[in-house]
């Protein structure tokens, strides 16, 4: 017929009829393979073994590495057991104070604390930022206006007053971030000082002038 | 001959005659969708070693030129493809005709204008970038009204079968004729429709792309090969009693295995966890699926030297084997820390899309074109081009892939090379990768080319008066005795 | 399985079980995951995205830009995302409740780019962030090397006579540069797409998260 080789992919010859290849299956569904010398056939055993493997080492992987089911939890390493607690993790005063800075102060002193020369004088080393604590939540919370001198430097402008906007903390934090960044080297400023000051102030509102400040502390 | 045979076989005529139509127009798009998506995937392959290659126009910039192309073959020629076959083998299975098949007429029309139309959407611009669920919102209705016609065609053709028994093929085909519908309207819903918030996005879009490849795809493939190689081989597949367990345990373990797309991805860290579990356990079903169907072929290799449907499942096994490794590796850590996010992890979905689901419609359509039409295949150099280019362009693609996305792993997370530098860096160690690739896919659409004119060659046929008809042989009932293929050959 | 409905049954169910122990289950879970707000500034965190932003993410979906980036930082022991500062912190879960269409990409063909707007490790030195996402935009090959194509059809370029010069001109040097007596100048999708990328930086670290996925024998309580 057309098998001759030359063109025997013409077309293809079927080696069962469809009616045969449902009945022969539907037989062989039901027939197990014959036990061979008396033995157990070994495929279904191995086959049996297989699933049993494959399900315990999927519920060990899912045990292990689910993490308690928790939908926060992205890493297939982290800690098992649950931590008690939440812990918040602390956050430490240097951190919290730059959110404030980036969102305020950064506008004249800028990111690199050097201010604008001429215009707003640096923070970056500068005597005030590091000096007493006194002077400068003062400045923060009521303002500064008119002449005063940063690192030799004159300057003569208005700093506006943040006492309403800003609460007693991040007055805090902002300042205790000037203070440790660029290399200066000042203690923490505690939201404690802050509100001291705060109500020593009661409802004065008038900026205070670098002359003013530099009679307090020291 | 006895009389039984001969009635057998006017009923197959008779099943033959009325999916006619219906089968070689789905057959028809699905080729003309195999060049244009092949076409599309050339022109995304040769931009990422010529990046400024059609560049300059919105319409054909890579990141749209690639959905395109992967939406094309996906729901161009993959479904239409699968519809044709499907419906075939249902209603030969069934021992039933297709009935009213003008209905599917329309369904192909709405199918394919529908694809059309969203293929056009990514191109100018409305992508979902959702993966595989690109196409606009609005095509969407329109892929199922026409999905539900041909669905309940098939399903139809299986309630009213007229055996007393069901065959593997038919749970395949039974199961993603019903899979399919399901995880596509629920992806719609959760994605499009009613969006969900967040990473959950990408867990339902996950769910969706291993469903639609896991239980459509991989399904119809397999109904393929479970069909073709007793059909062929004349021998019944062996250890058959364990094909219903892989059946079962194959669908339900890749039904949960999405999350292991998504490893290393924030998201619920159990979300990729169940997924890798998942995928351990597809380990049982892929065994004994090799178990059948090889076990069917051991000792009559010696058919695929005659046969190029069994040439061409062959291939589709190997295909499913090898995506099955890839995919079980790709659910570990140490591998997809390294593997994850490059072009391995396309190496899996294509392997599946190409390697398993269609060479097993390659082999499919080699068969059954010419029983409905009538005539031969007219060229059969035109065949074996198709299948030589068919083998060395995948072969081509798998070193391409692998080994470019390799490379590219083990770059990503060299951090001793800059971030400035690197993706320059990376795109010259990987040009001669990229370049393989393009080569492979440019063989892959010769042997595309090459399919369509044969095809066009046998439609041809089938109008003209004096072409040769041909004649099939009566074929021999299956026995439980190991029958070698050679009896018969006359 | 003779039985049709044995069939249909068992078949329905696989896909029942799938969608409720998966999607169902995560859905439930992360649904309504909610802001964090910060207890020292009261401000809440993943903060909106702005309109423009918002317009510049369905830019960054029509042109497929998810096709060759990601935007998924990924945790430390997985990948070197951190170590290549792609984010000073793993993804989490939470960051994405700001975004409309979540893009965490499947291919790096190119960097990740969830912090892109705070451009962490990248060594390019330009100033000026979103002049730095124009020329990428227009001329990757002036400012990276790598196989990303250029979106000229972003930009407009119309000559200069009789007009005033586009204050958003890019400013080109070398071969991409415009004739003389031209400008190019971002159209109104670049510049939404821009203020997008600009909108990608996950800064804000939940103690929550961070406390729960640090990684088991490791100690968790260094800040950045």
């Amino acid at each position: 017929m057309s098998s001759s080789p030359d063109n025997k992919y013409r077309f293809e010859e079927a080696g069962a009829s469809d009616d045969s290849i449902q009945q022969v299956h539907a037989q062989l569904r039901k027939q197990m393979p014959e036990k061979a010398h008396g033995g157990y056939p070994f495929l279904p055993l191995g086959v049996l073994g297989m699933m049993c493997c494959a399900v315990l080492f999927g519920a060990i992987y899912l045990a292990n590495y689910s993490i308690r089911f928790d939908p926060l939890v992205v890493n297939e390493h982290a800690k098992r057991e649950k931590p008690g607690a939440i812990v918040q993790a602390p956050v430490s005063p240097v951190m919290l104070g730059k959110k404030v800075f980036g969102t305020i102060c950064i506008t004249c002193h800028q990111a690199t604390g050097q201010g604008v020369p001429g215009v707003f004088p640096p923070l970056a080393g500068s005597e005030w930022a590091q000096g007493d604590e006194e002077r400068i939540i003062r400045i923060v919370l009521l303002g500064l206006n008119g002449p005063v001198k940063v690192e030799n430097k004159d300057f003569n402008n208005a700093m506006p007053a943040l006492g309403t906007s800003l609460k007693d903390e991040q007055i805090a934090h902002a300042l205790t971030y000037v203070r440790q960044e660029w290399g200066n080297k000042a203690p923490e400023v505690q939201p404690e000082a802050v509100a001291r000051i705060r109500a020593e102030l009661g409802n004065r509102s008038k900026p205070f002038t670098a002359d003013e400040l530099l009679k307090i502390g020291k | 001959m006895n009389p039984i045979d001969k009635n057998a076989r006017s009923e197959q005529a008779e099943i033959d005659a009325s999916a006619k139509w219906p089968v070689l127009v789905f057959f028809a798009w699905a080729i003309w969708w195999l060049l244009a998506g092949g076409v599309l995937q050339l022109v995304a392959s040769v931009q990422l070693h010529s990046p400024e290659f059609l560049a300059g126009c919105a319409w054909t910039t890579h990141g749209r030129i690639v959905p395109a192309a992967q939406n094309a073959l996906v729901y161009g020629w993959g479904m239409n493809a699968a519809f044709a076959f499907g419906l075939w083998l249902m209603a030969r299975l069934s021992a039933t005709t297709l009935r009213h098949g003008g209905w599917l007429f329309v369904a192909a029309k709405f199918w394919n204008v529908g694809v059309i139309l969203g293929i056009l959407g990514i191109l100018g611009g409305y992508s979902t970038s959702f993966e595989l669920l690109e196409m606009p919102r609005f095509v969407t209705l329109i892929l199922l009204i026409a999905y539900a016609m041909v669905g309940v065609w098939g399903i139809t053709t299986f309630s009213i079968r007229n055996t007393e028994n069901v065959y593997a093929s038919q749970w395949y085909l039974f199961g993603a004729a019903f899979w399919f519908p399901w995880i596509y309207s629920i992806a719609q819903i959760m994605l499009l429709k009613a969006p969900v918030r967040g990473v959950l996005q990408p867990i339902v879009n996950a769910w969706y792309v291993q469903g639609l490849y896991g239980l459509w795809f991989i399904p119809i493939a397999l109904a393929a090969a479970y069909y073709f190689l007793p059909k062929i081989v004349g021998k019944p597949v062996a250890n058959y009693y364990l094909a219903p367990l892989a059946f079962w345990w194959l669908a339900a373990a890749t039904a949960l295995a999405g999350g292991s797309r998504l490893i290393g991805a924030p998201v619920p860290v159990w979300v990729s966890t169940l997924g890798g579990a998942a995928n351990f356990l597809l380990v049982v079903p892929v065994v004994v699926i090799a178990l059948n169907l090889f076990g069917t072929l051991a000792g009559n290799y010696g058919a695929l030297g005659r046969s190029i449907t069994l040439r061409f499942i062959f291939l589709s096994m190997l295909g499913f084997v090898g995506a099955s490794i890839l995919n079980f590796a790709l659910a570990n850590h140490g591998f997809a820390a390294i593997a994850q996010l490059t072009l391995i992890s396309d190496l899996r979905d294509w392997l599946i899309l190409y390697a398993c689901f269609s060479t097993a419609m390659f082999g499919a359509a080699y068969f059954i074109i010419p029983r409905l039409t009538g005539r031969e295949w007219q060229s059969s150099s035109l065949v074996k081009t198709h299948f030589g280019t068919a083998a060395l362009g995948i072969g081509l693609l798998v070193v391409a892939l692998a080994a470019g996305g390799w490379t590219q792993g083990h770059m990503l997370n060299n951090e001793s090379i800059e971030t400035g530098s690197l993706f320059g860096e990376m795109a010259r160690e990987l040009s001669v990768w990229f370049t393989l690739r393009s080569i492979g896919l440019a063989l892959l659409l010769l042997g595309h080319v090459a399919f369509l004119i044969n095809f066009g060659f046998q439609t041809w046929a089938m109008f003209s008066k004096n072409s040769k008809v041909a004649a099939f042989r009566n074929p021999p009932a299956l026995s439980l005795t190991k029958v070698s293929v050679t009896e018969g050959h006359a | 399985m003779k039985n049709g409905l044995a069939l249909f049954l068992g078949v329905f169910a696989i896909i029942a079980v799938s969608w409720a122990g998966v999607l169902l289950a995560a859905h439930k879970q992360l649904g309504s995951l909610s802001q964090f707000r910060d207890p020292t500034d009261d401000t809440l965190y993943p903060q909106r995205m702005s309109g423009l932003a918002d317009e510049g993410r369905m830019v960054y979906q029509d042109l497929g830009c998810a096709t060759c980036h990601t935007q998924q930082v990924r945790h430390e022991g997985f990948g070197a995302d951190i170590a290549r500062k792609w984010g000073q912190r793993p993804s989490y879960a939470r960051d994405y409740i700001r975004d409309k269409t979540v893009l965490i990409g499947q291919s790096r063909m190119g960097p990740d780019l969830r912090n892109v707007g705070v451009r962490l490790g990248e060594t390019t030195s330009a100033d000026d962030y979103s002049d730095y996402f124009y020329k990428i935009l227009y001329a990757p090959e002036s400012v990276a090397s790598g196989n990303m194509p250029s979106y000229k059809f972003l930009f407009d370029t119309h000559s200069t006579r009789d007009r005033q010069p586009s204050y958003l001109a890019l400013k080109l040097t070398g071969k991409s540069a415009p004739a003389s007596g031209y400008e190019v100048v971002p159209s109104y999708r670049a510049r939404a797409l821009v203020a997008y990328l600009e909108s990608l930086k996950d800064t804000y670290d939940y103690p929550t998260e961070r406390s729960l996925n640090a990684t088991a024998g490791k100690s968790t309580e260094e800040g950045h």
